[in-house]
């Protein structure tokens, strides 16, 4: 060990080498280590205001996890159904979410890497850039647009005579599930086809001279190639839509309450700090735990996906 | 061979649907910056207005937003430039056995929600903040510090990213030589690892300028009482929304557009002079071609993309200001005369159903007299209130979607069994539509 730190000094020098310590640590410990820990602590604790913190009333308890799974105590033995449906709910959206994306984007990625040529593929991908460039909330306030009651979708739809009257895209969900597959679409798209382009154009070629028709090459010859950027590409936006805050809170209907919201509600409507941040680690420990299953299920490594 | 050309047809067209999803939404969302409904919607088109470029532009809230954003986004660029920086020379010095779990560390900060980062952040320096004693205006409680270090949780590990994938190209022969001459470590630093760094360090700022711009999840929990321009958004388009939203997309994306046209120049530029200074160097040619000689500010396409972008801004100005009175004015009598006309067979109507009635019970009291022309209308009708005054004054609220009396005619169709709406041009189009 100690020759360890002898070396280190020696390659970067004495002030370099402690600049680098000490900002390193600054990272790991102060801004990403300890604000975790901290937050696991408090969301142990009980709900009481910020002068007694630390105090004897500030005491170990389970209460907000128990809270989660049976509601309040008052009404013990069924469960917290408005919480635990919400929380179901989102991961299912999150993943109908994540599906949509690559179903649409795989196909398009693969156009574009191997179907399109010269600079009209080239524009294609550069022109995919620019919705990335606008912000989330823009994004999500745009199909509030489309899809509002005497939005361009419901005009459209009655003009032509299929509606009678405005469809409530926005109270069905609809809006919401379009405006996230929009949101985090390009996380998709990118992977996918960075993977795709690194493909060798004479394996799909080999592919169909062996007789391999199209649905067969792709499952045989290009998805196991583009494992890893389909890998890369759901976790990222599984994790994004889970994660959302500000889609959901322009688009959603009042049937259609996100997780996020709920926290968000705890925090800022209830001044319930410690159930909020209770609530926020169930959140990551999902997304750990669905990492987890992705880098075991495609078989990546956890700097694949991250990318 | 039609099955692949029906299949060549289709694949286009899943690809321009593709795009269609992806650009029609902005699309109209620009659109409805310009209309003068104060409902941003395109159809129907009132007037081409520039109104909302000035309502968002003496919109203090807004100012005062961006403002904070630019400030906060330049603390997480002097952070997380660094940190970044000190991550990546670092990941190649940890030991083999720690580097996996320190790269799972400084990296999982991408993965976890921004919510978490936010609540985290929020918890450990109130909890550091009362541990110390400090009084609730000191910085543990500032919603611009604890904002900046939330976003430089995360936006560190981009930068290290970039900063990764840049050193990976580095001869780390060049800094071995520089020692064996006698250069102290800060002097080789700043001699040769920093200019070889300076195109990442350019991206790395870049790249944590825009993150921390545009981020809401984590900002939402730490700024506290103050405001940026994403919480104003929220704000502003949680709570009844009108165009000026709208405006400020379309100044976002020009402003992109321009950004990335320069981009594009530079870089094209850099690929030249590269290439060039290669033919120097072998000798085929002897010096820089004119273009680059002449320095970046020299070039007539630099120009002509100001003049473009000049001269658009400055046309969509004029036509939005031009006129736009007298147009409002016009949207404002159609509205009224058509009003007017739907009102005029409504009475119609009641009277045809006063007669009908009159013939079988003649005893009872005429009615019409009760819905005659200056009344308020409709305050009874079978209309619901679409005639009401608040939509005769063209007010905006999240119910204006009966605003229109145009697109009600077909719904109202039903109805008007007495002849009234029957040659409306609307319902011929729709009864063709629907054959």
């Amino acid at each position: 060990m100690q020759k360890y730190w002898h070396d280190y000094f020696v390659r970067n020098g004495k002030a370099l080498g402690i600049g680098l310590l000490i900002a390193v640590l600054f990272w790991v410990v102060v801004l990403v280590i300890m604000p975790q820990v901290f937050m696991v602590d408090f969301s142990l604790r009980a709900n009481v205001p910020p002068p007694e913190w630390g105090t004897d009333s500030h005491f170990y308890t389970m209460e907000h996890y128990q809270y989660m799974l049976y509601g309040s105590a008052n009404a013990s033995g069924t469960y917290n159904v408005v919480d635990l449906s919400v929380f179901g709910r989102t991961i299912l959206a999150a993943i109908f979410v994540t599906l949509i994306d690559l179903a649409l984007c795989y196909p398009v990625a693969y156009y574009l890497a191997h179907v399109a040529k010269g600079g009209w593929a080239r524009l294609m991908v550069l022109s995919l850039i620019i919705p990335f460039w606008v912000n989330e909330l823009l994004r999500a306030f745009s199909f509030k647009i489309m899809f509002g009651s005497s939005g361009v979708i419901n005009n459209f739809l009655v003009w032509i005579g299929i509606l009678d009257q405005p469809y409530d895209f926005i109270h069905e969900g609809v809006a919401l599930y379009a405006g996230l597959s929009y949101a985090y679409i390009l996380l998709m798209i990118f992977p996918i086809y960075n993977a795709i382009e690194s493909l060798d154009k004479n394996q799909i070629e080999a592919a169909k001279d062996m007789g391999a028709g199209t649905i067969k090459t792709h499952l045989r010859v290009v998805i196991p190639h583009a494992k890893p950027g389909i890998s890369s590409g759901a976790t990222m936006v599984f994790m994004l839509s889970l994660g959302a805050l500000a889609a959901p809170q322009i688009l959603g209907g009042p049937s259609s309450l996100w997780f996020t919201q709920i926290i968000y509600q705890a925090f800022n409507n209830a001044g319930n700090w410690a159930r909020g941040s209770a609530y926020a680690i169930v959140l990551l420990i999902t997304s750990i735990i669905f990492v987890l299953l992705v880098m075991k299920f495609f078989k990546v490594k956890f700097g694949d996906i991250a990318k | 061979m039609t099955s692949e050309r029906v299949r060549k047809f289709f694949t286009l067209l899943f690809v321009l649907g593709f795009f269609a999803y992806l650009f029609g939404p902005l699309i109209v969302m620009g659109l409805t910056a310009f209309n003068s409904s104060a409902f941003p919607r395109v159809s129907p088109w009132e007037c081409f207005t520039a109104e909302w470029f000035s309502v968002l532009v003496n919109d203090e809230k807004l100012i005062e937003g961006l403002r904070n954003s630019v400030f906060i986004s330049l603390g997480v660029v002097a952070l997380s430039v660094p940190l970044g920086l000190a991550g990546a020379l670092m990941l190649s010095q940890v030991k083999d056995r720690i580097r996996p779990w320190y790269y799972t560390i400084v990296i999982s900060p991408i993965l976890v929600p921004g919510v978490v980062l936010g609540i985290s952040t929020l918890l450990f320096w109130d909890r550091i903040g009362s541990m110390f004693g400090a009084t609730r205006d000191s910085f543990f409680y500032n919603g611009y510090f604890l904002t900046i270090m939330g976003h430089a949780t995360f936006i560190s590990a981009y930068t290290m990213l970039i900063f990764i994938s840049r050193l990976q190209r580095f001869d780390s022969v060049q800094e071995e030589a520089a020692l064996d001459l006698g250069a102290t470590h800060v002097q080789t630093f700043r001699k040769i690892l920093l200019p070889f760094l300076k195109p990442a360090i350019g991206s790395a700022a870049v790249l944590a300028f825009l993150a921390s711009f545009e981020n809401y999840n984590t900002t939402v929990f730490t700024i506290l009482t103050e405001s940026t321009i994403t919480t104003f958004l929220a704000a502003k388009v949680r709570h009844g929304i009108n165009p000026s939203v709208s405006a400020l997309a379309v100044a976002i994306v020009v402003i992109t557009l321009f950004g990335a046209a320069l981009h594009e120049m530079l870089k094209r530029r850099e690929i030249k002079a590269a290439k060039e200074s290669e033919q120097i160097a072998k000798g085929n040619i002897k010096e820089h071609s004119n273009s680059i000689k002449r320095g970046f500010f020299a070039q007539p396409a630099l120009y002509l993309i100001l003049a473009v972008f000049v001269s658009g801004i400055a046309s969509a100005y004029f036509a939005g200001t031009m006129g736009v009175g007298e147009c409002k004015a016009q949207v404002k009598a159609d509205k009224k005369k058509r009003v007017d006309e739907l009102v005029r067979k409504q009475q119609q109507k009641a009277m045809f159903r006063d007669a009908a009635r009159r013939a079988k019970e003649p005893v009872v009291k005429p009615v019409a007299p009760k819905i005659d022309k200056s009344s308020r209308p409709g305050v009874s009708s079978s209309f619901g209130n679409i005639y009401s005054t608040d939509n005769l004054g063209g007010l905006a609220g999240d119910s204006n979607k009966k605003k229109e009396p145009k697109k009600e005619t077909p719904k109202a169709e039903p109805e008007n069994t007495g002849g009234g709406g029957l040659f409306t041009p609307n319902n011929l189009k729709k009864q063709s539509g629907s054959e």
